[in-house]
Order: C-alpha cells, then sequence, then structure tokens
C-alpha cells in the first residue's frame, strides 16, 4: 500500500499508511500532526481517487506544495514532495519497508507524577527522530593567544579548553605578572559559533577598545590586558 | 567576588509533600536544586541524598582537585578543575542513589533531577540532570543554561515541536534522563563567565511551568534583592496554580566594596543594595 514519509531537514519523522482519508494539520485531531506555527490547523489532505492518490489543500493559509508549485489539487505520483510548513511529506507509491512510529513514546515507566524513559527507551526514541549528537560541538579551530610585549611565562597559549582565564589566580591559563593585576582579568569561553572574551576584572583593551561586557574575537584581533598585548589567532 | 544569595521552596497548592530540595553554600560558591521523583516517599529521599552527597563528594575532592584535572580525552576540550570535581561529584550520588534504590523495595523506583552551579574566580560551572534549569540574567536579559533532558526537548529538537507551543505538550513530564535510577548517567556541564551585576538562577520545573521566562527576566530586573525575587517568584507559581513543588535559587554576583560604595554616593550606574550578603542556609 502507498504511504507517506513525514521529514523534516531530510530526517525521516514517522511514515503514514494511506489507506483511509489522510488529514494533515496542527491540531491533535489529524493524522499527521506537525505543531508548528507554520501549518494550519487543518492544513492538507491526502485521499485515494480510483486507483489514484489526491493531496487537497484545505484553504491553509501558508499553502500546500507540490515539487515546490502551490497547488490546491494534485494527483500525487510516487517520489512527489508535498510541502507543508517547513515539513516534507514524500509519496511513497510502492509502500515497501516498514513502517515505524517515531513520535509515539513506547512504553514508559510510570514515577508518581513524572515519567522516566530509560536509556534504551530513550536512544531508541532519539534514533528515530533522528537527533544529531546531543553534545555541544566546540569549534574545529583552535585560538590561541600569542604574547605580542608585557610579561608572561610563554610565548604563546593554546586555548583548547572550554574556558581558558587571563589573570593573577594560580589557576589562570595566562598568568598576569607584577603588582595589582586582577586575579581573573579576562575569561575566553570556546564555543560551537567561536571564542567568546567576557571581562571579569580590570581594564582590557581589544582593538584599542574597552571591552565592557561580552565580545567575540576575531582572527587577529589584539587584546591589551592589564599591561599585557596578546594576538588572537585562529588554527585549524 | 561577592555573592548575595536567595533560596526558597514551596510544596505548591496540588502536592501533599515537598519532593524539592535546595542546596546553599555560599561560602564555597556552591548552590544546588533538586526534584524527586518516583512518588512518596521515594522522591524525597533521592533528592535529600544527591544534595547530601554532592557536598560530602565535594569536600573530600576539595584535597586531591590537581589530579582528577587531568583525566579528559585528548581531543576534546578541557573543563577546569572545579568543574570537574563537581562533575565527578555528581555522578557519584547517581551511583550512590542508584545502589541505595536497589536496598529497599520501597525506593526501588526513586530518582532525581539536578542542577548545580559552582562559582569560583567569575566562572560559573553549571551542571545538569533532568528538567531542572540554570539561567543567567545579562545585561536585563535571561539566558538558559540548560537544555531538559525531556522528551519536549527531544522533539522540539528535532522540529516536531515549536518551542512556542512546546508548554502545551501532553508529554511535558517525561524526562529522558534523571540521577539514580541507572548505574551511570551522562552530566550535561557548561562554563559560563560571569560579570558583577549578573544574576544566576537554578529553579525546578514548579517554577518554569507555572512562570513564562519574561515574567522571571522582570522580576530580577525590578526587585534586585536575591530573597525577595525569590519569594515573588514563589508566589507567581502559586497564584498561576501551584500546580507542583517549586524551588528558586537567586545567586547575585555583587561587585567589590568600591563599586558598592559609588552606589551609594550616585556615582555608580547601578542597583541600590538591600538583602543579606554571602551567608550559607541550612540546606533545606
Amino acid at each position: 500500500m502507498p504511504k507517506l514519509i513525514l521529514q523534516f531537514e531530510n530526517r525521516v519523522l514517522k511514515e503514514y499508511p494511506t489507506g483511509v482519508m489522510v488529514t494533515i494539520g496542527r491540531l491533535p485531531d489529524n493524522m499527521v500532526i506537525i505543531d508548528n506555527p507554520a501549518v494550519s490547523s487543518h492544513h492538507a489532505c491526502v485521499y485515494g481517487d480510483g486507483d489514484q492518490f489526491v493531496v487537497e489543500d484545505l484553504q491553509s493559509t501558508n499553502g500546500t506544495f507540490v515539487n515546490e508549485k502551490r497547488v490546491s489539487r494534485h494527483t500525487l505520483s510516487d517520489g512527489d514532495v508535498v510541502l507543508v510548513g517547513k515539513h516534507q511529506i514524500v509519496f511513497d507509491a510502492m509502500g515497501t519497508g516498514e513502517a515505524v512510529d517515531a513520535a509515539a513514546p513506547e512504553p514508559v515507566l510510570s514515577m508518581g507524577d513524572t515519567v522516566y524513559l530509560n536509556t534504551a527507551q530513550h536512544r531508541a526514541l532519539l534514533a528515530k527522530l533522528g537527533e544529531p549528537d546531543a553534545k555541544g560541538r566546540a569549534v574545529s579551530k583552535v585560538g590561541v593567544l600569542r604574547v605580542v610585549s608585557g610579561r608572561a611565562d610563554r610565548s604563546e597559549y593554546s586555548l583548547d579548553a572550554h574556558t581558558s582565564v587571563v589573570g593573577a589566580g594560580d589557576s589562570c591559563l595566562v598568568r598576569l605578572k607584577g603588582w595589582f593585576k586582577p586575579k581573573a582579568a579576562v575569561a575566553i569561553a570556546r564555543k560551537a559559533d567561536g571564542y567568546v572574551a567576557t571581562l571579569l576584572g580590570g581594564t582590557t583593551l581589544i582593538n584599542g577598545e574597552r571591552l565592557n561586557g561580552r565580545s567575540y574575537l576575531q582572527d587577529g584581533d589584539v587584546l591589551l590586558i592589564s599591561g599585557l598585548t596578546l594576538e588572537f589567532r585562529l588554527r585549524d | 567576588m561577592r555573592l548575595r544569595v536567595g533560596a526558597a521552596t514551596h510544596i505548591g497548592r496540588v502536592r501533599a509533600l515537598n519532593e524539592d530540595v535546595y542546596l546553599v553554600r555560599a561560602e564555597r560558591g556552591l548552590f544546588v536544586v533538586c526534584d524527586g521523583v518516583g512518588g512518596t516517599p521515594a522522591g524525597e529521599v533521592a533528592s535529600r541524598m544527591a544534595v547530601d552527597n554532592v557536598l560530602d563528594r565535594l569536600r573530600a575532592a576539595n584535597g586531591t582537585r590537581a589530579a582528577s584535572s587531568v583525566a579528559g580525552d585528548a581531543g576534546e576540550p578541557r573543563y577546569l578543575p572545579q568543574t570537574i570535581s563537581l562533575v565527578e561529584a555528581v555522578r557519584h550520588s547517581n551511583r550512590f542513589i542508584y545502589k541505595e534504590a536497589q536496598k529497599d523495595p520501597r525506593h526501588a523506583e526513586m530518582g532525581t533531577t539536578i542542577v548545580g552551579a559552582c562559582l569560583e574566580q567569575h566562572i560559573a560551572s553549571v551542571v545538569h540532570v533532568g528538567d531542572s534549569r540554570a539561567y543567567l540574567w545579562h545585561n536585563g536579559r535571561l539566558e538558559p543554561l540548560t537544555r531538559d533532558h525531556s522528551l519536549v526537548e527531544a522533539q522540539i529538537h528535532a522540529g516536531l515541536l515549536d518551542r512556542a507551543e512546546s508548554v502545551h505538550s501532553a508529554h511535558q513530564n517525561i524526562l529522558v534522563r534523571v540521577l539514580g535510577r541507572e548505574p551511570d548517567v551522562d552530566v550535561e556541564v557548561s562554563e559560563v563567565p560571569v560579570q558583577p551585576g549578573d544574576y544566576l538562577l537554578l529553579c525546578s520545573d514548579g517554577l518554569t511551568r507555572m512562570v513564562p521566562e519574561a515574567a522571571m527576566a522582570d522580576a530580577i530586573s525590578r526587585l534586585r534583592d536575591p530573597q525577595r525575587i525569590c519569594d515573588d517568584l514563589i508566589d507567581a507559581a502559586n497564584r498561576n496554580g501551584g500546580a507542583d513543588n517549586v524551588t528558586v535559587v537567586v545567586v547575585e554576583v555583587a561587585g567589590s566594596w568600591w563599586r558598592r560604595l559609588a552606589t551609594f554616593a550616585g556615582l555608580w550606574r547601578g542597583h541600590a543594595s538591600g538583602g543579606h550578603d554571602a551567608e550559607a542556609h541550612p540546606a533545606v
């Protein structure tokens, strides 16, 4: 039997058989529920017409598209992509392969009011949802601070940790030397989208401008941190 | 770095028992909120065990910090020593609760969420498991520091659910990670630099399901005093239904003494002071 494959960003979320009228929309009374504001409450439907299948737009606000053309009624061929909001529904005329049910959680353990899915259940669910590795990915390029002038114990510091601190304190990566230096002057955080410097104490200039809150660092930025001049570089 | 701390917990208007527990050790810069699950009385037992165990473990680990900081995979970015100690303590408490649960059939299903923060030299190490949350209030904006280990959050991530609509989901209460249910647990970690004037907020889901984030941010902007913020947010949660136990810990990163003096003199563009200074609360 032909089936409909619901996808989001090229990940398969769920498959639906076409036997009866399949309604698509935001509200829970639809067969294909897409809980997204871009989708109308009753957005579209797919039904059999003789030996063919037809998708019909139910006067939705944002429209129903088949192969990137807006349609009000369209006879489906194998491989047609129906776009509803940002979700794609692929029409598979052959209907081969097992139907998988991704949205419904499998049997769960009750824990009073809060319910807990164990790791095996959770993994199975995540695999179906197509979640990529849940851990935040740090930037692939590694930043370094090169000492331009001032007193420091090294000529270069690699910013390979999640957080690197410049200051006079014991745990700092870059140790400031001399009197009246702040224990912690600047923290440099390594994030998925780059390196962020946050002022913690004392005075810091980035390219001559005073750092007050936070600032993303760009390759080649020059930092003047309480008398120590450092250049920020990104390396592969 | 000076901290001003407020904390409060309330049973709510529906539950018969408060299974939330908070721990405030301002002198160590340690703050924890746990929300027990598993039904009476197991949930209460698990959340209490978690905070006690984390504190014990951190006390014990204090001397051996240098050794643990060496651990970590090559190639993976390293965390600060205090972050590693905190993660180890949470993992340890997971094992402890798990073992205790095996011993006593009445506690077999017990578990707890945890969100903890350790502030040292202007870096907050934040750890969490479950749906208790941490936020940073910075320059008038409330930034989430944690992402719930819940089915709803996984659905949002997969594009199945819109964040704004997720509050209406029927699957709100399905957790995918808690302490004490399995022999080992993946603890989520982050390190967040904090500045004078920032506020760190830890809370149980009894707050976040009842009070929108905008109202939380507004309470901080309006009240400024940590204890008054906590009391106000608990009132708000109960006004909006109080469906669950609600717990809030608010930590203000206060400026140095000369900045406070300047504040009094009106020289510094800042807020008036008040409330109590870094003081150790008993673990309630």
